[in-house]
């Protein structure tokens, strides 16, 4: 009976068009709505890595002065300085760890008919992409002997492969210059770009596309490689420019470690009090103890990447939504209080109050299941204005297959809901009353 | 096949009760075919809705084909209705936007036939009616006789033990009544029990009997004229 059912609710929308037309004009602006905004939100508040999420690790430590700092704001500063980011990464606790700060290099293609320009990088170890699963196309990431010396060597993104060295070409051997000094590639990543951008939430955009090129931190610094980020000092530097920089008790500088185990985590946290408590013993870090050790989906909290506005518009939409059904309920009253002959003639025929409201029903859904195609275009052209209007959130705003069948399931469901009292009433009708008034 | 013994109806507001039957005998046999007739009012068709279970009743029994109907759940009338009983209205009743087969597979799909099955039937109550031409026809595109054939055939393509027909030519001229009843007659031939509400006198004629309802109960004509004839003699005699 369900097929019998859908082909009836299929063959009557086109008993009366324009109230079909409202109801599904009017379920499909309210479903886009709210799929427009859960596809942002769920990109903003979707797990990056999930694989690992458990596994990545972000400490942090108080470094500010004992003056009552932590009283007036009980988290931590949400980078560390230099030498404590060196130290945790030359600890070589956990399975893997890379200090991370950003770069803007200038690259020099060397090339005529290709100006130098500006691109975004950054100081890593070479863990960072085994840590974060970033796919190569050609080559790999440099030695640990690379990293031990600061090696001139670098990865590259494929953009910046292909905007130097042209299309199909495989660059690994070839030099980059990159504020003014030689890098050999050794490695291509392939497109990665994970959302949120969970590996670089300070000093980065959120949604931001991840960076062109990579080079070893200790080249960085060798090189006193300008930082591309956020710098907040506790103290002054005790030498002027980058040198105080990396001396001195200055925050610009992400640590991450990775875990063989979420089980471990307590142990590396122990193993960060007690670096901390060697510290203090040198006559550092004033503060009482207040590490922090986070992981992925707890920073994404903790850096609030998902904002309080996305939140409450979302809420929103979904009262929007709710407005919407509220209408739908009307509309669904007079379509359906237009048909008790039909109704009386089919009880009449042998259906039963239950046949009629699942046929009811089932025509109610048919509206929904129109809503929904409705639904999703009205989402992918909201979108579309979204990416154009806010390039912040563009990677975000694309409606994957996912999101299209949440945008069914709440369009149809929607139409269900809103159609049990219409479909209810129509139960109600007695067939006599019906049949004699015909 | 359906039998009524000491059946009442009583509607009730607030305010008034209203006694549509009251002590409503009826014995309705195999294969008959009765006309119920009477004035506005009496509650010939309150009596109709009842026999096809589309109302309950008040008080008294009910018994179709063998079936007590008393207290059914409204899945097991439903079903008993589907089963047993097919209905002609007066204003055909037909679906506007479902054409002929459509309008007459629809007692078929409450039944759970398979598609086939279904097609068997249509095809075969469509022609008995003479309509198996015209199937893929709506409603509006018929003359009324034409419909009132295609709500036969609807009535027909479940095989009802019992047809109930609400004034079935009420709505039609004289030439196109006289098909329809002419085709009531050949499908009672077949031995399906037909129940016909009617104002005409000459269609009631047609009936095997007629039951006359007066003020919610059923009036035998033939016994009443025996009391009114006896009354006349007893008044003449001199005492």
């Amino acid at each position: 009976m369900i097929g019998y059912y859908l082909s009836l609710g299929f063959r009557s929308l086109r008993r009366n068009p324009v109230l079909t037309a409202l109801m599904v004009l009017t379920i499909s602006v309210g479903v886009a709505a709210s799929i427009t905004m859960l596809t942002l939100l769920r990109g903003m508040s979707g797990d990056p890595i999930p694989q690992k999420s458990d596994r990545l690790f972000v400490p942090l430590i108080d470094n500010r002065p004992g003056d009552g700092a932590a009283a007036t704001n009980p988290e931590p500063p949400d980078q560390l300085t230099m030498r404590d980011a060196l130290a945790l990464w030359e600890s070589g606790k956990g399975l893997r760890g890379t200090p991370i700060y950003g770069l803007s290099p200038p690259i020099d293609s060397g090339r005529p008919d290709l100006p130098p320009f500006f691109s975004d990088g950054l100081a890593v170890g070479r863990d960072f992409f085994a840590m974060f699963d970033v796919p190569f196309v050609y080559g790999q990431s440099w030695t640990e002997e690379d990293d031990r010396r600061g090696s001139q060597v670098a990865v590259i993104s494929r953009d910046l492969s292909v905007r130097v060295f042209g299309e199909g070409v495989n660059p690994v051997g070839q030099v980059v210059r990159a504020h003014d000094q030689e890098f050999q590639v050794i490695g291509v990543i392939d497109d990665w770009n994970p959302l949120p951008k969970f590996y670089r939430l300070v000093g980065s955009g959120s949604f931001d596309t991840s960076e062109d090129i990579f080079v070893p931190i200790r080249a960085a610094i060798a090189r006193e490689f300008d930082v591309n980020g956020n710098v907040s000092c506790n103290s002054t530097p005790p030498a002027p420019g980058f040198r105080g920089l990396v001396e001195g008790e200055c925050n610009w500088v992400q640590y991450w470690v990775e875990l063989a185990e979420p089980g471990e985590r307590q142990a590396y946290a122990d193993h960060l009090d007690a670096y901390v408590g060697e510290q203090k013993a040198l006559g550092r870090l004033e503060a009482p103890l207040n590490n922090r050790l986070y992981d992925v989906r707890q920073w994404l909290d903790a850096r609030e990447v998902v904002s309080d506005d996305t939140r409450t518009s979302t809420w929103l939409s979904f009262g929007f939504l709710l407005v919407c059904l509220v209408n739908t309920v009307g509309l669904l009253l007079a379509k359906f209080s237009a048909r008790p002959g039909e109704i009386g003639v089919r009880r009449a025929l042998g259906a039963s109050r239950g046949e009629i409201f699942r046929q009811y029903l089932l025509e109610a859904g048919v509206i929904g299941l129109v809503g929904a195609g409705v639904g999703i275009a009205l989402t992918v052209g909201a979108l579309a204005f979204i990416r154009d209007f806010n390039a912040r959130v563009a990677l975000l705003a694309d409606l994957d297959l996912t999101m299209a069948a949440a945008a069914v399931l709440l369009s149809v469901a929607s139409a269900l809901i809103a159609g049990l009292l219409p479909t209810w009433r129509a139960c109600q009708v007695t067939p006599a009353l019906q049949l004699k008034s015909q | 096949m359906l039998r009524m013994q000491n059946l009442s109806k009583v509607y009730r507001t607030h305010m008034i009760e209203t006694h549509a039957l009251r002590g409503f005998d009826i014995h309705v046999k195999e294969g008959e075919f009765v006309a119920v007739t009477g004035p506005s009012g009496s509650g010939k068709t309150t009596f109709l809705n009842i026999a096809g279970l589309l109302e309950e009743f008040t008080g008294g029994e009910y018994w179709l084909d063998g079936v007590d109907v008393r207290g059914l759940e409204d899945d097991a009338r439903s079903r008993l209705r589907n089963q047993k009983l097919g209905f002609i209205f007066q204003g055909f009743n037909l679906i506007p936007d479902l054409n002929l087969f459509d309008n007459v597979d629809v007692p078929l799909r409450y039944r759970g036939f398979g598609a086939a099955e279904r097609k068997r039937r249509i095809e075969q109550a469509l022609a008995q009616v003479g309509l198996a031409s015209r199937m893929k026809h709506y409603p509006a595109e018929l003359s009324g006789g034409q419909q009132q054939r295609v709500a036969i055939a609807r009535a027909l393509a479940g095989e009802p033990k019992v047809l109930l027909a609400d004034e079935p030519t009420g709505n039609l001229d004289s030439q196109m009544a006289r098909g329809v009843m002419e085709l009531l007659e050949e499908i009672n031939a077949g031995g399906t029990t037909i129940l016909m509400v009617t104002h005409d006198p000459e269609l009631a004629a047609r009936a095997h009997r007629n039951v006359h309802i007066i003020d919610g109960h059923v009036s035998d004509l033939v016994h009443e004229a025996a009391r009114g004839l006896a009354a006349a003699v007893a008044s003449a005699t001199p005492a």
